[in-house]
């Protein structure tokens, strides 16, 4: 229990890291540090997204499958960790 | 002789006929006797039972509660033992990385001019020669209100005005007719629209009265008003806003004037009137001041010149005086106003709690910036611009706006870094602080000939559309370039680094 705590903090506490979240196969956030309506947000949007990514990637190549997802708005960076029942979300502002 | 016989019947009997009946036997038969038993049985202990679903108390999603105690989801650990390296690389090489400096994707069309795209005007108000004192946007970003009145007569005006608007996104857009004219008895100081119901509009007027209209109406547009009454304003009213109230949902309209009160009307649209629902007199004795201050002699009520909410924190709001004071003002403040009680339905409070250092002249306009809680920006007659920080008494920057007088200033809604100055020669400047310069980004000319500029508004919606009201009684609405609209990389975070520096 505590070591998720541990890593989660030190994602967190890297350099540009303004938020982290971790989301559950159903895209139901579980570990968060940023505020409830946000959060909810960002999980809904982003697990659609990578699924949505995964497909792409698979119907390319099906011996292919998704490592990891960024996408970078003007403002910031998001960063998905994909995996068969968590999504990890990280959202940083690069090179500040 | 002849006697009476009687003989005997003679039968014959017939051969063939016989008697058709056999021998007949007779048997009968019955079942046995049926046993019947009768038994009762009666339970001795009784038991009530009954299910019936809840119903659910949060339909929203919640999110597991914090702390030690969390259900540990399976698997967690492992999924962030596999991913963790690979996360904390690509966040390393991120913060290092030079792959998109300077990289930027266009996904509108680039507009490099600054235009003027209408010149809306009022004939028979140009005519008597009224000048616009306020505009503001409705909450759709479509339409246009203005005030007229006058800025510079020094007498008490019993002149009738009128208020105007316009609705640009109409199509049959005449620039000489506005949409609505709505008639004043007495020149209209400031306006401001509702900012959800797009056909209320307060507005202030010379006289000391606030009158809200409601657009929607087609006889009486008036839907409350003060009214001459112990409870209003005396001198004119330079600012209205309107504040969330103290119920949910409800907006109640804040007045300020020169006569040193900031006074909160509820709306009674039963009986068309403003009830006063709670005051503020700023005395100059109880303004917290420098000692420079207090050699002032001269009326003790601070005349309130122009007022700013701030958009982060809904009880602080700034007042700028007609002396050149700058206070924060906070609405929970609970000391009592030291002013003679004149006969008002509530007792006023002294909202002051801060004050800036003083300006040479009466401060004109002051705006609390969209984009950080603790900056502000304050423009005067003494020409320059001051940018503040809440949280120290001295300016950040002092920026040369013009040679004369700067009667407005706004924050642009969409770059963090720009702001707009309306100056009394007719010009608009647009600075931008991420510039190295100090010089303005953009200057608009009203081509008024020289007249001042008495108030600009950003459009709320639209982001690249300004609104400027002129002293000639036109309102031009310019269209800005994408480079004073879309927002760089980085600049709230060179906003933040100015709002940190501390004034030497």
């Amino acid at each position: 229990m505590a070591e998720v705590e541990e890593t989660l903090k030190r994602i967190q506490t890297h350099k540009g890291v303004i938020g982290t979240i971790v989301v559950n196969a159903e895209g139901i956030p579980i570990r968060t540090t940023l505020d409830n309506s946000t959060t909810v947000q960002y999980a809904g949007l982003l697990h659609q997204l990578t699924m949505k990514a995964r497909s792409t990637v698979r119907d390319l190549d099906p011996q292919n499958d998704l490592t990891f997802l960024r996408i970078r708005p003007k403002k910031h960076e998001i960063m998905v960790a994909p995996d068969k029942e968590y999504l990890l979300i990280v959202i940083q502002n690069p090179s500040e | 002789m002849f006697t009476d016989e009687s003989l005997d019947a003679l039968g014959v009997e017939s051969l063939w006929r016989k008697s058709q009946q056999f021998a007949q036997e007779s048997r009968g038969c019955q079942t046995r006797p049926v046993h019947t038993a009768e038994a009762e049985i009666q339970p001795l202990l009784n038991a009530d039972n009954g299910t019936q679903t809840d119903p659910q108390d949060h339909l929203i999603y919640q999110l597991p509660p914090k702390g030690e105690l969390r259900p540990e989801s399976p698997g967690l650990r492992d999924f962030l033992h596999r991913v963790e390296d690979m996360v904390l690389k690509e966040l390393a090489s991120n913060a290092k990385s030079h792959a998109f400096d300077g990289f930027d994707v266009n996904w509108e069309d680039q507009n490099e001019t600054v235009s003027c795209i209408h010149c809306l005007q009022h004939p028979s108000a140009q005519e008597k020669g009224l000048q616009v004192t306020s505009i503001s946007w409705s909450c759709t970003g479509s339409v246009i209100a203005c005030a007229f009145g006058r800025v510079d007569d020094g007498d008490w005006s019993t002149e009738k005005s009128c208020v105007c608007t316009w609705n640009l996104d109409r199509r049959g857009l005449n620039p000489k007719r506005p949409d609505m004219i709505i008639d004043v008895a007495r020149p209209v100081m400031s306006l401001s629209f509702h900012p959800s119901q797009p056909s209320l509009i307060a507005g202030g007027l010379y006289s000391g009265e606030v009158v809200v209209w409601d657009t929607n109406r087609t006889q009486d547009l008036i839907l409350a008003q003060t009214g001459m009454s112990t409870d209003t304003h005396r001198e004119p009213v330079y600012q209205v806003a309107w504040v969330p109230g103290p119920r949910r949902g409800e907006m109640v309209v804040l007045s300020a004037g020169s006569g040193g009160r900031v006074l909160l009307w509820t709306v009674d649209s039963d009986e068309g009137r403003l009830v006063l629902s709670a005051g503020f007199a700023l005395i100059r004795q109880q303004v917290p001041h420098n000692s420079a201050l207090s050699k002032n002699r001269g009326s003790s009520n601070v005349g309130v010149t122009s007022l700013a909410l701030s958009p982060w924190d809904l009880d602080t709001f700034l007042v700028g005086s007609e002396s050149g004071l700058v206070l924060k003002c906070s609405f929970s403040a609970q000391t009592l106003a030291a002013a003679p009680p004149d006969g008002e339905s509530v007792t006023l409070r002294a909202p002051a709690q801060f004050s800036f250092s003083p300006r040479g002249g009466p401060v004109h306009s002051l705006h609390c910036s969209p984009f950080h809680r603790n900056l502000f920006v304050s423009v005067g007659t003494d020409g320059l611009a001051h940018l503040h920080s809440l949280l120290q008494p001295d300016p950040l920057l002092s920026l040369r706006v013009s040679d004369s007088y700067v009667f407005g200033v706004r924050w642009s809604p969409t770059r963090p870094l720009l702001f707009a100055a309306a100056t009394g020669q007719g010009l608009v400047q647009i600075f931008d602080l991420g510039r190295k310069s100090l010089r303005p980004a953009a200057t608009l000319d009203q081509l008024t000939g020289g007249q001042p500029v008495y108030c600009l508004e950003f459009n709320p919606r639209r982001k690249d559309l300004l609104a400027v009201g002129n002293a000639d009684g036109s309102v031009n609405i310019w269209h800005l370039s994408t480079e004073l609209t879309e927002q760089g990389p980085r600049e709230t975070a060179k906003l933040e680094q100015l709002a940190n520096e501390v004034a030497e």
